[in-house]
């Protein structure tokens, strides 16, 4: 008798895990992470996650979980067993699918042939590895704890443990940085043959050892870095890499699926200190301190922050500056249904830049942003976002 | 009423923070004039703004009751006078309300121009001048040379002078005895014709303008019709009363020699104005008090609103203002860059940043603030004469048979070592030497004539700077004088931003407009494509700089995190926009404007 499934009429749902542990904090870094190795902490986190999700599982049972993302801090500097044991709670209490897409992220200080194997029979598939520089200067000053040789040894043995989807970090605009020297870079990790790769512009966040000396860093013009963007972008796709957002390119369409939801409107529900959920309507941030997410998930206290509940039409403006990021870029008629506002506005600015060569349309009439209409995204989304504000609701499609 | 001999008026004069105010705050607290409770610091000085800056912005007045050592119970009335140049006339009628001026000088700063300028100013209206030497708590005090200096230049005798510190309350009842004593008791017949010189007055939402006045002659009841002499306003009196630093007094009759209050239910202060006399209507007096002057702005600057939508709220913003400012005008200007706004005239650049302020602060309101410039006389080929309030104004070159800018006689005083420094300034201001005089060993006074227009700018900010904080200024207006003047355009992309326009004096139109479009470049963001930014006279480029196009304005990472921030960001963004003015392609943020008011800071 044949097995007759019923299709699961399920929304899709992607998970955040966020690591809060490192081996040393990088000099740029501002994500929320503490540089320690303590025992008491790391049980405390693993106990309070893993109660977090399973509580959170019961709030979900019409969602399939299609990507799940460990992100840090170093997901890996936090041991298998742990990242093991999330993962199993996961599964224990959401319905994760079968294809699900499931990311780590790894830092080459930390990613022994022993966790990349365990990773990888527990179901990890795709590995993102922070190697950021050729340049181990440069890796100094930017306080990573690794060579360049300890970064592409870390990338041969996620390959050699069975990963077949890799993804590395890259960073330009660094200090003292000449375009000749992000060629090399970039000529040097195409060698390795990565799946995807991100380039991301270095940014001096406040708040950061780098933010307090930004002056002597001697950081690339904004001109020189805008150079390194494009250079980046010409030779990736030469390379074979498409291109689809702004920092993000991939081969052979394997896109990180978790971090388009991000891009392209979808749900994610997050856990750990600092993770951010879009969920059911609500735009939410967990408390960004790990004892407070220890204690408010042990004695029920609260651990969201900043919960707001996203009207429409703001929704219509995160569209804009979401789908913009993405390569697939945006159309009138998705948008006028989603948020019954008229695309007429947008599309005039939309075409003056296009006479520019920043913004382009394909041959299904969705507007893009070209790589150099990317570099300068803001200006055009501020634009787009005032003639959207002035823009009237239609009665009707 | 009080009987004549137990009154007292006087008013406190001295150079900007040689303690005027605080000893103010002194002797009301040592009258207990003042209720401790709401006691803040300076209380005279009651408008917020006046507190941020330490000056005294408007003059107020209030009545002390004092019992002296002869066991006899006086009034002392406390008339506070302004302390910037750019309010000479107002001094000289809050001082026309007294018989006595407390000159408050700083023991170590000694003598500055000032304490003279005012001095003057009250030995001319016949005070009997006191003076106190103040801060002798200083480490750097020295006050017997002070005296001695308050004798050889002011020329009043000093010897007795009290040596107090306002600060710290030292020997505040020696200046309350000395005003009891040397401050003559005012004289007037309460039965004669009604004489009250008007010295200040001030808005009230709910009672009209609350007139400040000196009876010089006559009494004044509720319920007389009064005429304000120069103006030719009638009205009927609703309330007389004194003042006192916690509240109005009502009373059932003011007389002459003394100082308080009227209320009338006038609706702008436009009509009771700085110096005129009130009298009665029905038994005038044969002629008006002397003095009155009507008062002359002397800046004019185009004040229009950052959001052009917001033009309406602009005009009732400065209606409501001059509701308490006569000295503040304001006319519709329009123009082709900025829309709708006002030419506004004021006193000085004091009193313009103290009424843009107001507007922003208290009305909420994002402004543009054009260049200021003072009113130049151009006689056309055609013989017509006109006075230019405004750079959109100013006729075509072919069209201008004689420009006239107005001149300014200008004091100077500072340590002698600065003379040099002193004078270089003054010249590259295109001052006319007059003359110099040695007001003691060591300090100089220097006079010069120059135009106005070179001391509204910044002159009195590069003289603090270039004597250290020693140097001070007066100036006096005293008429046109024919120059060569030219105006500048300023060019974005091509295109004139009328706004930016403005008259200079021919020999600083090249260093001035390259210092322009730098700071224009500096200001103006980056477009998508490059622009220049170019300075004219006439139509022939004299100054230029490039903008460059802008390449990188991109948030490269956005994650789930990042989304709320990135929001927030472009939100921020957008708003920027809308405060912009777009001419043209170029668009330039407020604060450019701002930029090129502010050329010679760097």
């Amino acid at each position: 008798m044949p097995i007759i499934t019923r299709r699961p009429n399920k929304t899709p749902l992607g998970l955040y895990v966020h690591v809060p542990f490192c081996r040393s904090k990088c000099q740029y870094c501002d994500f929320y992470s503490l540089a320690c190795k303590e025992d008491k902490l790391m049980d405390g986190y693993l106990d309070a996650v893993c109660a977090h999700i399973k509580e959170s599982g019961a709030l979900a049972p019409n969602y399939k979980v299609d990507t799940i993302y460990f992100g840090g801090g170093t997901p890996s500097f936090f041991g298998a067993d742990g990242l093991a044991q999330i993962l199993a709670t996961i599964r224990r209490n959401f319905d994760v699918d079968n294809n699900a897409e499931i990311s780590i992220e790894c830092n080459p200080d930390s990613v022994s042939d022993k966790l990349l194997r365990r990773l990888l029979a527990e179901g990890f598939n795709r590995v993102s590895l922070g190697i950021q520089s050729d340049d181990d200067e440069v890796l100094k000053k930017l306080g990573r704890p690794h060579t360049y040789a300890q970064a592409v040894s870390a990338y041969q043995r996620i390959r050699k443990a069975g990963f077949k989807n890799v993804s590395v970090d890259l960073m330009y605009g660094l200090p003292e940085q000449t375009i000749g020297d992000w060629q090399e870079t970039l000529d040097n990790v195409l060698r390795l043959l990565p799946e995807h790769i991100s380039c991301y512009g270095l940014k001096i966040e406040e708040g950061t050892p780098f933010f307090a000396y930004k002056e002597m860093l001697n950081l690339p013009s904004d001109d020189v870095q805008a150079d390194m963007y494009l250079t980046a972008v010409e030779m990736l796709r030469s390379r074979g890499y498409r291109q689809y957002e702004i920092s993000n390119f991939a081969r052979k369409n394997l896109y990180s699926r978790h971090n388009l939801k991000y891009w392209e409107g979808g749900e994610y529900l997050g856990f750990g200190p600092s993770a951010s959920s879009d969920f059911a309507g609500k735009r939410f941030t967990l408390c960004r301190d790990l004892q407070a997410y220890i204690s408010g998930i042990r004695d029920g206290g609260e651990v969201m922050e900043d919960v707001q509940e996203i009207p429409l039409r703001e929704r219509a403006g995160e569209y804009l500056m979401l789908r913009l990021r993405t390569a697939r870029g945006i159309a009138a008629d998705e948008y006028e249904r989603l948020f019954l506002l008229p695309f007429e506005p947008l599309a005039e600015v939309l075409a003056k830049h296009r006479a520019l060569g920043y913004t382009g349309i394909n041959e299904e009439g969705r507007w893009y942003l070209t790589p150099k209409g990317f570099l300068i995204s803001n200006t055009i989304l501020s634009e787009l976002l005032l003639a959207q504000d002035e823009s009237v609701p239609m009665r009707k499609l | 009423m009080t009987d004549l001999s137990k009154i007292r008026n006087f008013s406190i004069i001295a150079h900007i923070d040689h303690g005027k105010s605080t000893l103010a705050d002194r002797l009301l607290e040592e009258c207990n004039a003042i209720d401790r409770r709401i006691h803040a610091e300076q209380l005279l000085d009651s408008m917020e703004l006046e507190k941020e800056r330490g000056i005294t912005i408007k003059a107020t007045a209030a009545t002390l009751t004092y019992t002296a050592d002869d066991g006899e119970t006086y009034a002392l009335n406390l008339i506070d006078t302004p302390g910037h140049v750019d309010f000479t006339y107002e001094v000289s009628r809050s001082l026309a309300a007294c018989e006595g001026a407390v000159l408050v000088v700083d023991a170590s700063q000694g003598v500055e121009a000032q304490t003279l300028a005012n001095t003057y100013l009250a030995i001319d209206a016949g005070l009997e001048v006191l003076p106190v030497i103040n801060k002798i708590d200083l480490p750097s005090a020295r006050p017997a040379e002070v005296k001695a200096e308050v004798e050889d230049i002011v020329g009043i005798p000093a010897e007795d002078a009290p040596e107090i510190s306002a600060k710290n309350g030292i020997n505040i009842h020696a200046v309350l005895e000395m005003i009891v004593k040397d401050v003559p008791a005012p004289t007037g017949d309460r039965e004669a014709p009604l004489q009250a010189l008007i010295f200040d007055s001030q808005y009230d939402s709910y009672r009209g303008v609350i007139v400040y006045t000196r009876i010089k002659a006559g009494t004044i009841r509720p319920g007389q019709d009064i005429r304000m002499m120069a103006t030719g306003a009638v009205y009927k009196v609703v309330e007389v009363g004194t003042m006192s630093p916690n509240g109005l007094i009502p009373r059932e009759a003011l007389g002459a020699g003394e100082v308080g209050y009227i209320t009338a239910s006038i609706k702008t202060v436009a009509d009771t104005q700085v110096g005129d006399t009130i009298t009665t209507a029905e038994n005038p007096a044969p002629e008006p008090l002397p003095g009155y002057r009507k008062v002359q702005p002397m800046v004019y600057s185009g004040i229009y609103p950052a959001d052009g939508a917001k033009y309406q709220d602009l005009r009732d913003a400065l209606e409501k203002l001059q509701l308490n400012d006569a000295s503040m005008s304001y006319e519709l200007e329009s123009s082709i860059a900025l829309g709708f706004g006002f030419r506004c005239g004021f006193l000085g650049l004091l009193h313009m940043e103290i009424i843009q302020e107001r507007l922003e602060r208290e009305y909420n309101l994002d402004l543009i603030t054009t260049a200021p410039n003072v009113v130049y006389r151009v006689t056309k080929t055609n013989g017509e004469t006109m006075l230019v309030y405004t750079p959109l104004d100013y006729p075509d070159p072919m069209e201008i048979q004689l420009a006239e800018e107005p001149f300014a006689k200008v004091s100077l005083i500072a340590p002698q070592e600065y003379v040099g420094s002193m004078m270089e300034l003054a010249q590259q201001r295109r001052g006319e030497f007059k003359d110099m005089v040695y007001l003691d060993a060591n300090r100089v006074e220097l006079h010069y004539e120059m135009p106005l227009n070179e001391i509204i700018y910044d002159f009195f900010d590069a003289l603090k700077s270039r004597t250290r904080g020693y140097g001070s200024l007066d100036y006096e207006v005293i008429g046109y004088r024919p120059s060569k003047l030219v105006k500048l355009d300023i060019l974005l992309n091509g295109d004139i931003v009328d706004a930016l326009s403005f008259i200079l004096f021919a020999d600083n139109a090249y260093p001035r407009a390259r210092k322009i479009c730098e700071k224009l470049k500096d200001n103006i963001p980056r477009a998508q494509f490059e622009i220049p930014v170019q300075a004219a006279i006439g139509g022939k480029i004299i100054a230029r700089e490039t903008i460059k196009a802008l390449r990188k304005d991109v948030l490269a990472k956005c994650y789930g995190g990042d989304i709320t921030r990135k929001k927030k960001l472009l939100e921020k963004q957008k708003e920027g926009k809308k405060r912009m003015r777009t001419f043209g392609t170029v668009s330039v943020p407020s604060e450019a404007f701002m930029a090129v008011l502010k050329l010679d800071e760097d």
